[in-house]
């Protein structure tokens, strides 16, 4: 086990509920993303990975330790959850600071940390007024205020843009990139795809409670290849469109999807790709646009998930 | 919660404004004190408050915050602890020594003349406290609604178990408490209260149970795992 994280065969049951089956896959350092849908157990490997939870089989490390009641390794942690409560009658920076001093920070070094940490969210502004009163946005950049602020080796933020503004998100995100640039490690999660790409290809997928891809988006692309490829072409005539490709072989099914669309799946893109233009000049037929909508994280993930 | 604190000012302010007849308004006061304070708003108090430590914190999601600090759980249920019987006993003793005082004042007494009725109200207020607030706390660790539970235990079985005859008093917190006042006063309410255990007896059995509750309390709270709430 050499990865930031490392989860071997993890599984926790919730009473008859299974949170994660067998889970396991390596996180490495920098940004990794942990995709899956709402419900796919994101947020309960996030759980284990802070000692919230404890697996009842398999192994789990994080930073090389097992988190189930180990303080020391907390240190060198900073989490952000995915709810947004907070303590709704201190301030943001009163709630940073007395976090810090959890952490053994003297008053004054705290003080100073939690000014730092709320400025780097761009809540200076606000860091006297009490939480109860931030928007949702504001919370999530409190939450990862109070996770970065000591100075943490990982950062681990369950879906830190759920509810975001765009301008909060892109703090967030610039956050975050700047953390993993001067060598901390982010481990996120996330249901909305495209929320990933911005700051990383590094990714785990994950659904029903198991890693079902990870590690470059690249490689996981590869392992599309042995799925059906969709390509949707734009274009007046359909039906004789479809009805020319439907002479290659590795073909899998021609769809019209809507009057001027075909929706096209293949077992082997790079052959469609390189013989698609012969065709269309051949039978004169007019294609306006192509997209794969495989190019996406959101497609890649549907293809994994079937 | 204050308001109720206060019950005991509220109390000794409306006998004197009731112009109640001086000779024997502290006898007054203690027996209205007993079932007043002891079986009403001390229990409360510590049950509304002792069960809110950690169990708000897991309904609030909040609990996350203070485990991914590098403090133990037994720290923070030691320390929250602590902290749940210093508010307490700020919110309950102020108002009892000044009720006291305002008796004694009624009276045209000086605030030493029954020191032993104060002694004796303070010491079963900081044990009662200790002792209530270890058993809710660690009702709050057992169950999701400790709240509920910490009703019936306060105000059912607390209140009837005096009437229990045989040893079955033993199995309450209120037996030492009211064994406490029976000692400690010279003119109690309570002298005609059945115990065959002397103060000191009641005191350290007090104490240990309070120490017991937090250390039960905290070995399930260091085994205890987190769902957050959707």
């Amino acid at each position: 086990m050499t990865g930031v994280v490392e989860a071997a065969g993890i599984s926790k049951w919730y009473g008859e509920v299974l949170g994660l089956n067998g889970f396991s896959a390596s996180f490495g350092p920098g940004i990794t993303g942990l995709v899956g849908p709402n419900g796919a157990g994101k947020s309960t490997l996030f759980k284990l990975l802070i000692g919230q939870l404890h697996p009842d089989q398999g192994t789990l490390r994080l930073l090389g330790e097992n988190p189930w009641n180990n303080v020391p390794v907390k240190r060198r942690l900073g989490y952000c959850p995915e709810h947004n409560t907070l303590y709704g009658w201190l301030t943001g920076q009163q709630f940073v600071e007395a976090l810090l001093r959890l952490d053994g920070m003297p008053r004054s070094q705290a003080e100073k940390a939690a000014e730092d940490a709320l400025k780097l969210v761009g809540l200076s502004s606000a860091a006297q007024r009490p939480t109860r009163t931030y928007s949702r946005g504001m919370r999530q950049r409190a939450k990862l205020a109070q996770a970065l602020a000591h100075r943490p080796e990982i950062l681990i933020l369950d879906e830190p843009l759920s509810g975001a503004d765009p301008l909060a998100r892109v703090q967030i995100l610039r956050t975050i990139s700047e953390f993993a640039k001067a060598g901390g490690h982010v481990l996120m999660s996330t249901h909305v795809l495209y929320e990933i790409e911005r700051v990383t290809n590094n990714i785990v997928l994950i659904n029903n409670g198991k890693a079902i891809a990870s590690g470059d988006i690249r490689s996981i692309r590869a392992l599309i290849d042995e799925h059906p490829h969709a390509v949707r072409l734009e274009t007046p005539q359909p039906r004789q469109l479809a009805q020319a490709l439907a002479r290659m072989d590795h073909i899998v099914s021609l769809e019209i999807p809507e009057d001027e669309a075909l929706l096209i799946r293949t077992r082997k893109p790079d052959a469609f790709y390189r013989e698609l233009p012969a065709i269309v000049a051949d039978t004169r037929l007019e294609v306006r646009s192509l997209e794969s909508p495989d190019d996406s994280l959101d497609a890649v993930f549907r293809y994994l998930v079937g | 919660m204050a308001l109720l604190s206060a019950v005991p000012l509220i109390l000794a302010v409306g006998l004197a404004a009731a112009r109640v007849a001086s000779f024997d308004v502290l006898q007054l006061f203690q027996a209205v004190m007993v079932p007043l304070f002891l079986q009403v708003v001390l229990i409360f108090v510590t049950l509304v408050n002792a069960t809110s430590l950690i169990r708000e914190e897991i309904d609030d999601n909040t609990l996350p915050f203070l485990l991914t600090r590098p403090i133990s759980k037994p720290a923070i249920a030691t320390y929250k602890y602590l902290g749940y019987l210093a508010a307490v006993l700020i919110l309950l003793v102020p108002p009892l020594v000044v009720a006291y005082g305002v008796t004694e004042a009624y009276g045209g007494l000086s605030f030493t003349t029954d020191l032993d009725v104060l002694g004796g109200f303070l010491l079963v207020t900081v044990l009662g406290s200790a002792a209530y607030g270890g058993l809710f706390l660690f009702i709050s660790v057992l169950v999701r609604k400790p709240l509920a539970v910490g009703l019936l235990i306060g105000f059912v079985w607390e209140s009837i178990v005096g009437s229990i005859p045989g040893d079955v008093p033993k199995l309450s917190v209120i037996h030492y408490l009211r064994t406490i006042l029976k000692g400690t006063i010279t003119v109690s309410p309570l002298a005609g209260y059945r115990t065959d255990l002397s103060v000191a007896t009641a005191v350290g059995i007090l104490i240990a149970f309070s120490i017991a509750m937090v250390i039960l309390t905290i070995a399930v709270f260091q085994q205890m795992e987190f769902r957050q709430k959707a």
